[in-house]
């Protein structure tokens, strides 16, 4: 198929076939402001923040929804539409209260961008919320029902545990019965926090210290700028999802991945978004350790422990040869690590006992 | 992989077999999903009504250990209906009489009597993979953990090579990795034949290449396989065991049988983040070490990307990473391996191995490169057997059915079938110190029919005691239609009731994988 030809903010430009004017703004570098846009869901059209003018039309056009067509001539900025969009951001900040517990985001930055420092008015407050799990916190008077988290649970998990029930001001979006996370059919990926543009639904901090006494899990909201991020990849399964690990006085607080990066395009399961509090679990192990005479494990230094282990070794190497000894390599480690345990195994002892546990 | 991740969306059809992909790779799933939005053919070859077996066009619900039968049965439908890909067959494989010998013995109608699937829907399944043009075939562990793992595979390369489903986007063999660098431990020569990169221990070149950069001259004799190493605690030639980051008396399968090798052994070493109960009951020494995030290097996943990993926080206590414990303990006998920077042991890796020589770290900062990357310039490999098999000609196999080493009977009527659920990993070491995974599911259970609960008597959560020859568990009843009757499956991670205490050591004799997939079991309400 051929190109389509349009003019954008006063330039010529050609883009494939069904490319939407948010799209092709992207692609040339035009920031279009967005709320109720991920583009990981269908087109929603749904905030109108995204309006833009196009010559011709009798009024402006959501550009997240509007496909490109030849001969389009279109505008991104222009004093009506930042007047537009400041209307439609006194709308949504009416719904949206701070004071709740929320913590910076998009819609205020977006707010703040248009100079919109109070809003207009304040409609009345949803409901607060409250569940016993230890992962997703939810927090209703900061929603300003753009639909994204529900969009997400049946657009790309294809879950639908959440549901936007009423009309209007009597408007709310939950869980499905408003029941628990744990209780409906929601599998705890965390897609939903990850797609919030308010904070209304928010990772719960996986360490919470209560004066000396460090608790993992179920603590309250913390935000992206309160961290420092570290990106890596997921230690769970084979998928490799790419993520940032956010961490806060040495210890990794929340789990959060940006939209479109890596093989994962920023989604997670459970696992790679919520499962990391076993790294700072008590039984993880502080100390060297070696069995004594009497059959128990004693804590020991390090160079005590590797001198063992060289004895220990070298001693079966010379009673029962290089091949008596075999190396379990793990599959959870990294390239670099296990690249030395075979070159250990090969080039120091001598055998090529090296293998993992898993074949697949 | 064959294909890349990102592929996926853009199949028209998918041939999931022997994967519960919704569970054990949930964000690959997702492309399976928003490949099915975009109404691409969903078949499924699962024991279990799985979440995609619910939305499939075709629900293949094989009996355990009957993959053969039902994919020679496909391919015969190929042949008879002259559906197959004449072109790609003639020019691109070889061994093709043989093959088509061993699936004649297969039509449908018998088939359908070994694997229980109806012998209408074999034919319509071959019909929807070989009519369409980007079809992939994904499995994991319900393919290979059997006594015929590596025939199952071959019986799943058949299919895409006399269709030519292959060398092409989406369209491909996909084998979905389990742990999160299974690709790389295998990559980076952890394999008793393999070196780095896939070079042969008993290739002179390759392994004088290995003995000249690494200063020692090394062994040709090809090592050991880790069921072969199981097997060697008993017969005395194996006395020594440096185990890092596993925990074999929990994950290995006739656990009662290990326990008592492990035993007999000399020395062990534990490498760990956690005290595994190997380390606690038969280690020397135990080594704490690190976890993803206090270290840094790369992991390779199931599409061969090698991918960047940070260190974020520090380990605890006097724990140390796994590199500086590795390189400590190569000093300490006597070797110096150089300095802790993954960096410096990457580029080691990729000077000894053309499949890796062009990926560097600079390359991988921002997005992670495909293998084979052969130099500097070259942009990674999305797919692999382009135009042609790498090996030049595509292998047809004949293969047959194999019965699982252990069928039920009289005495062990029902099978028993094991996997992952989505909520726990493995061992489930990590996930069992995650407060939210064990609020959502930290008991033990066992998926029954409803059939088979009413005849045991037993209701919803109700403990049943469950036998095989080697051991007993108890679990909670879940009565469910996901299971036929006849059938029951239970996850792998609980370690009040490990699912290996069951399990068999058959295993494949190639490969020697163990059959954690199929084993002969009875129940009775337990108390
Ligand atoms: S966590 Fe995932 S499954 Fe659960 S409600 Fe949110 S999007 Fe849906
Ligand atoms: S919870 Fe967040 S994503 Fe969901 S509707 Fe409210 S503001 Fe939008
Ligand atoms: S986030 Fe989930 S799907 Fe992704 S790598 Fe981790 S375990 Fe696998
Ligand atoms: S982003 Fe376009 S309408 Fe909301």
């Amino acid at each position: 198929m051929s190109q389509i030809r349009l003019g954008l903010d006063g330039k010529q430009i050609e883009v494939e076939p069904h490319t939407t004017l948010l799209q092709a703004a992207h692609q040339h570098g035009i920031e279009i402001p967005t709320l109720c846009h991920d583009d990981r869901l269908d087109p929603y059209g749904g905030c109108r923040l995204c309006l833009v003018e196009v010559d011709g039309a009798p009024r402006p056009v959501a550009a997240c929804k509007t496909v490109c067509a030849d001969n389009m001539t279109v505008r991104t900025h222009s004093d009506d539409l930042h007047r537009l969009r400041r209307t439609m951001l006194d709308m949504l900040m009416a719904e949206h209260y701070e004071d709740v517990g929320v913590k910076p985001n998009q819609l205020q930055e977006l707010a703040a961008e248009h100079q919109l420092v109070q809003p207009s008015l304040k409609l009345g407050r949803r409901a607060a919320y409250d569940d016993r799990n230890q992962w997703i916190g939810f927090n209703p008077g900061a929603c300003i029902m753009c639909d994204r988290c529900v969009r997400y649970c049946d657009e790309v998990m294809q879950c639908s545990a959440l549901e936007h029930v009423g009309q209007g001001v009597g408007a709310v979006v939950q869980p499905t019965g408003r029941k628990s996370f744990l209780d409906t059919s929601c599998e705890l990926c965390g897609g939903c926090v990850s797609t919030c543009p308010t904070g209304a639904l928010y990772e719960k901090q996986a360490i919470v210290k209560r004066g000396e006494e460090v608790v993992l899990g179920g603590g309250g909201p913390i935000a992206d700028a309160e961290c420092e991020k570290t990106r890596s990849v997921c230690t769970f399964c084979g998928v490799g999802c790419v993520l940032d690990l956010n961490t806060k006085d040495g210890k990794v607080v929340k789990v959060t991945s940006d939209i479109g990066v890596g093989p994962n395009e920023g989604n997670l399961c459970n696992k790679g978004k919520f499962a990391f509090e076993f790294i700072h679990h008590s039984d993880r192990l502080t100390e060297p350790l070696v069995r004594g005479a009497d059959g128990e494990l004693h804590v020991t230094s390090w160079d005590d422990a590797l001198q063992k282990v060289a004895a220990g070794m070298n001693g079966v190497k010379q009673r029962s040869g290089p091949d008596a000894i075999g190396f379990l390599a793990s599959s959870r480690c990294t390239n670099e690590d296990v690249y030395i345990v075979q070159k250990i195994a090969r080039a120091a002892i001598g055998t090529n006992n090296v293998h993992s546990c898993a074949a697949t | 992989m064959t294909n890349s991740i990102a592929e996926i969306e853009d199949a028209d059809c998918m041939f999931v077999i022997g994967s519960n992909t919704t569970e054990a790779h949930p964000v690959i799933a997702l492309r399976m999903k928003k490949a099915l939005r975009r109404g691409a053919k969903l078949l499924v070859a699962d024991p279990r009504k799985t979440w995609l077996a619910r939305h499939a066009d075709l629900h293949l619900q094989l009996t355990p250990g009957t993959d053969i039968p039902l994919l020679c049965g496909m391919a015969y439908v190929i042949l008879e209906e002259g559906l197959q890909d004449q072109n790609y067959i003639d020019n691109l494989t070889e061994n093709f009489d043989e093959f088509a010998a061993a699936v004649n013995e297969w039509p449908p109608e018998r088939a359908a009597k070994v694997c229980g699937v109806p012998a209408g829907m074999i034919r319509e399944a071959a019909r929807i993979y070989a009519t369409t043009e980007r079809a992939g075939i994904y499995y994991t562990l319900g393919i290979t953990e059997h006594i015929c793992g590596v025939d199952n595979v071959r019986a799943l390369s058949n299919l895409a090579l006399i269709t030519g489903h292959i060398g092409r986007e989406s369209a491909g063999v996909n084998p979905l990795r389990g742990q999160n660098n299974v690709q790389g431990c295998n990559d980076m020569g952890n394999n008793p034949t393999y070196l780095p990169g896939y070079q042969a221990v008993d290739n002179a070149d390759e392994l004088r290449k290995f003995s000249d950069a690494w200063g020692s001259e090394l062994s040709s004799v090809p090592g050991l396989r880790l069921d072969q190493m199981m097997a060697g605690m008993h017969d005395d030639s194996v006395k020594c065991f440096y185990i890092m980051g596993e925990d074999p008396i929990i994950s290995e399968p006739n656990l009662s049988h290990v326990e008592k090798g492990f035993a007999k052994l000399d020395f062990v070493v534990c490498q760990d983040i956690f005290l595994t109960e190997t380390a606690r009951k038969y280690a020397d020494v135990v080594l704490p070490s690190s976890c993803f995030a206090e270290k840094s290097g790369t992991f390779t996943n199931s599409e061969r990307r090698v991918q960047r990993v940070r260190r974020s926080v520090d380990p605890p206590g006097n724990a140390r990473t796994d590199l500086r414990i590795l390189l400590d303990v190569a000093r300490a006998l006597g070797h110096d391996f150089g300095e802790e920077n993954p960096r410096a042991i990457w580029d080691e890796v990729a000077a000894l191995s053309p499949k890796f020589s062009g990926i560097h770290y600079a390359r991988i900062e921002e997005v992670g490169l495909q293998w084979p990357c052969p130099d500097v310039d070259h942009p990674g490999t999305k797919f692999l057997h382009e135009g042609a098999p790498i090996r030049g000609k595509g292998l047809l196999y004949a293969v047959d059915h194999v019965p699982p080493g252990e069928e039920p009977c009289a005495e062990y009527p029902v099978l028993l079938t094991t996997g992952r659920t989505l909520y726990h990993y493995n061992a489930a070491t990590m996930t069992m110190r995650s407060p939210g995974n064990v609020e959502k599911q930290s008991l033990p259970f066992v998926e029954i029919s409803p059939d088979d609960a009413r005849d045991l008597g037993v209701v919803e959560g109700q403990a049943l005691q469950m036998e095989s020859r080697r051991g007993q568990v108890e679990v909670l009843a879940q009565i469910t239609d996901r299971v036929h009757p006849g059938v029951v499956w239970m996850g792998m991670h609980y370690a009040e009731a490990r699912a290996n205490l069951l399990t068999s050591d058959a295993k494949d004799p190639e490969i020697g994988v163990p059959e954690y997939k199929v084993t002969a079991v009875r129940l009775h309400p337990a108390g």
